[in-house]
């Protein structure tokens, strides 16, 4: 009797909820954290048709889960273009944008928060963020730096909101700003209607989606996005209270967010992009300091709710393993970008599973073997336990050969089932 | 005083330091000698680096108190001040790839380290690698990418430096976080890394260089 796709679901979340536990599996899934580009590439879609075209995506992404062989759906993984059109951001390129229709959507690093804004930023950072981070990450909201905004609380009466409020709302560049935030939920509608009928269909299918919220660390939130790599550096040394104030203050609603998110989405797979904590990146001190307490407060919190955080390791967190030992065991799925296996089994074997880690330069450059070899290596590492989920170093590269892909499946399928 | 400057340096002492170089510059200092002593705590930082007692904080760091020395020692340096080159390099972020930050850290060391650089920026086409080339005739060509899609903006950037007669004059260097054998041989480069210290050795080995 073929098991129905309900029953299908229940078994796939049952393997990958075992293998977080450190439970022996049946065998090795296959379990693509993030998916860019790959599914839409290999049919001859272009990355702005996939970018603007939510359905023509989702589809692509349906076809690749059953073609490959996925044990779970990946989720849509990018924002819709047309909201970075509405919004007209200057934080993301995009094809269909200033980029070329082939290239991938990608991140503009900037001090979008000078570092001699901190003290106005930390004493109003609403009211900063409306008046002086919007206009800059998008070029829709530049008339909300213009209009002479005055402080909200100040408009919490009637006489005030109508006729100050109305009229700062009837001001041209906040009229245009208002109308593109319309634009904006309108994308939002959309793009929320397509991932809706896409998971609704891959359950169908028996497909759990991997992840449907993610939280960025404090750390990571502040420097790659208010004071980039190079400010939030500088200000380990120059301006190290004001940095850690402004991580505090990035905390408690990165923790609240995942939560909230995980509830409305009824996906208890939380995705966790880690970009900046890696060994090199700073030193042990600096990580005691600036990016560990927040981290672990952070997986500490998502595990009390029964969430299973899904940190992905970015970067090589083999000089981090200790601090990792420090996390509640059988709790994480933890993707690894780099890192040294052996090492990793030794240290942390019976406490976290081991998942991704297949060079993405093997995805896209190497032969169908050397990937099956890549898995095998692999399976007789972390075999004995089945604590073993296979992806690429950060998910599946946009120019993975469809054979090399073909291969992961082929390779779990041959050496791993226990 | 040479320890000096170069102590704070090395331990980040931003204030310090450049409080330093003022106060060597007002006692009659050689302008030339407190670049070379503030160099050579850039060098530390860099050896630093690489037996992992720096990291990247450290390097943005030290290349910021560089720069403010710099701004210090410009009115008091006559023409380029700079010693002998130990080689030219040029270097820039593939094509379809607009990440820089690894890139920006691999230009200053080098720049540091003595090495005429020329950095052509993010989204770099192949003919403006080609074009640099032929213009700067540089020992190195550093490939720079973080998304997978530079393995083949980097492959067709091999292609074509070879296609202009030019592949035998240059080794060429692939770097960033994805990088490794599998995309040196891809590519047909000659050497790959995922740091600035990887990129330090191959200029060093390639233009005759001591060992680091």
């Amino acid at each position: 009797m073929t098991a129905t796709g309900e029953e299908l679901y229940k078994q796939r979340e049952q393997r990958f909820n075992d293998i977080v536990a450190l439970k022996k599996p049946d065998r090795v899934p296959i379990l693509p954290l993030v998916v860019h580009y790959f599914p839409t590439k290999i049919k001859g879609l272009s990355n702005r048709e996939c970018g603007y075209d939510h359905a023509v995506r989702t589809q692509a992404m349906k076809e690749a889960v059953l073609e490959f062989g996925w044990d779970f759906a990946p989720p849509n993984g990018m924002f819709g273009h047309d909201g970075y059109e509405a919004m007209a951001t200057k934080q993301f390129r995009w094809p269909g944008g200033d980029l070329p229709d082939h290239e991938p959507f990608q991140f503009v690093e900037n001090e979008y928060l000078k570092a001699d804004e901190y003290d106005e930023f930390l004493a109003d950072p609403n009211g900063f963020t409306f008046t002086r981070i919007f206009p800059r990450i998008a070029g829709s909201l530049e008339g909300l730096g213009q209009a002479p905004i005055p402080p909200l609380y100040w408009l919490s009466n009637m006489y005030y909101l109508q006729s100050i409020g109305g009229s700062l709302a009837a001001a041209p560049p906040m009229r245009k700003a208002l109308e593109a935030l319309l634009r904006l939920a309108d994308a939002a509608d959309a793009y929320n209607g397509a991932v809706t009928a896409y998971t609704q269909e891959m359950a169908g299918l028996g497909y759990p989606v991997t992840w449907a919220a993610p939280t960025i660390p404090a750390f990571d939130i502040v420097s790659d996005t208010l004071r980039s790599l190079r400010g939030s550096t500088l200000d380990m040394f120059r301006h190290p209270e004001k940095l850690l104030a402004t991580i505090d203050l990035m905390q408690v609603p990165t923790v609240a967010f995942a939560v909230q998110a995980a509830q409305m989405f009824h996906n208890p797979r939380i995705f966790i992009p880690m970009h900046r904590g890696a060994g090199g990146f700073m030193s042990e001190e600096q990580f005691e300091k600036f990016y560990w307490p927040t981290f672990k407060a952070l997986i500490e919190t998502l595990v009390a709710q029964d969430l299973i955080p899904m940190p992905l390791f970015e970067g090589d967190y083999t000089p981090r393993l200790k601090y990792l030992a420090e996390l509640p065991a059988g709790k994480i799925a933890a993707h690894f970008d780099k890192i040294d296996r052996k090492k990793f089994k030794e240290i942390l074997g019976d406490k976290m599973c081991f998942w991704g880690n297949v060079p993405a330069s093997l995805l896209c450059a190497g032969t169908p073997q050397q990937v099956k070899d890549d898995v095998k290596e692999l399976v007789e590492l972390f075999g004995d336990t089945g604590a073993l989920m296979i992806d690429g170093t950060m998910g599946i590269p946009d120019e993975t050969k469809p054979e090399n892909m073909l291969a992961l499946r082929e390779a779990a399928d041959e050496y791993g089932v226990f | 005083m040479s320890h000096e400057l170069t102590d704070a340096i090395v331990n980040m002492r931003e204030d310090e330091a450049l409080g330093l170089v003022k106060s060597m510059l007002d006692a009659g200092t050689d302008p030339a000698q407190v670049l070379e002593q503030a160099r050579e705590a850039m060098t530390e930082l860099g050896r630093r680096f690489e037996c992992e007692e720096a990291f990247i904080p450290e390097l943005i760091m030290g290349g910021e108190i560089m720069r403010g020395i710099s701004e210090e020692l410009k009115p008091h340096i006559k023409g380029s001040g700079a010693g002998e080159k130990r080689g030219t390099i040029v270097i820039g972020t593939v094509h379809g790839d607009i990440h820089d930050i690894g890139k920006d850290i691999v230009v200053m060391m080098l720049d540091i380290n003595g090495y005429e650089v020329h950095d052509l920026g993010i989204d770099v086409p192949q003919e403006t690698f080609v074009a640099a080339i032929t213009e700067h005739k540089p020992e190195v060509v550093g490939l720079s990418g973080l998304l997978t899609l530079a393995f083949d903006s980097m492959k067709d950037t091999v292609d074509a430096i070879s296609a202009a007669g030019l592949r035998d004059q240059v080794k060429i260097m692939v770097g960033g976080a994805p990088a490794d054998q599998q995309v040196q041989d891809y590519t047909g480069s000659d050497g790959w890394g995922s740091d600035v210290t990887a990129a330090l050795k191959l200029a060093d080995a390639w233009t005759g260089g001591e060992a680091r």
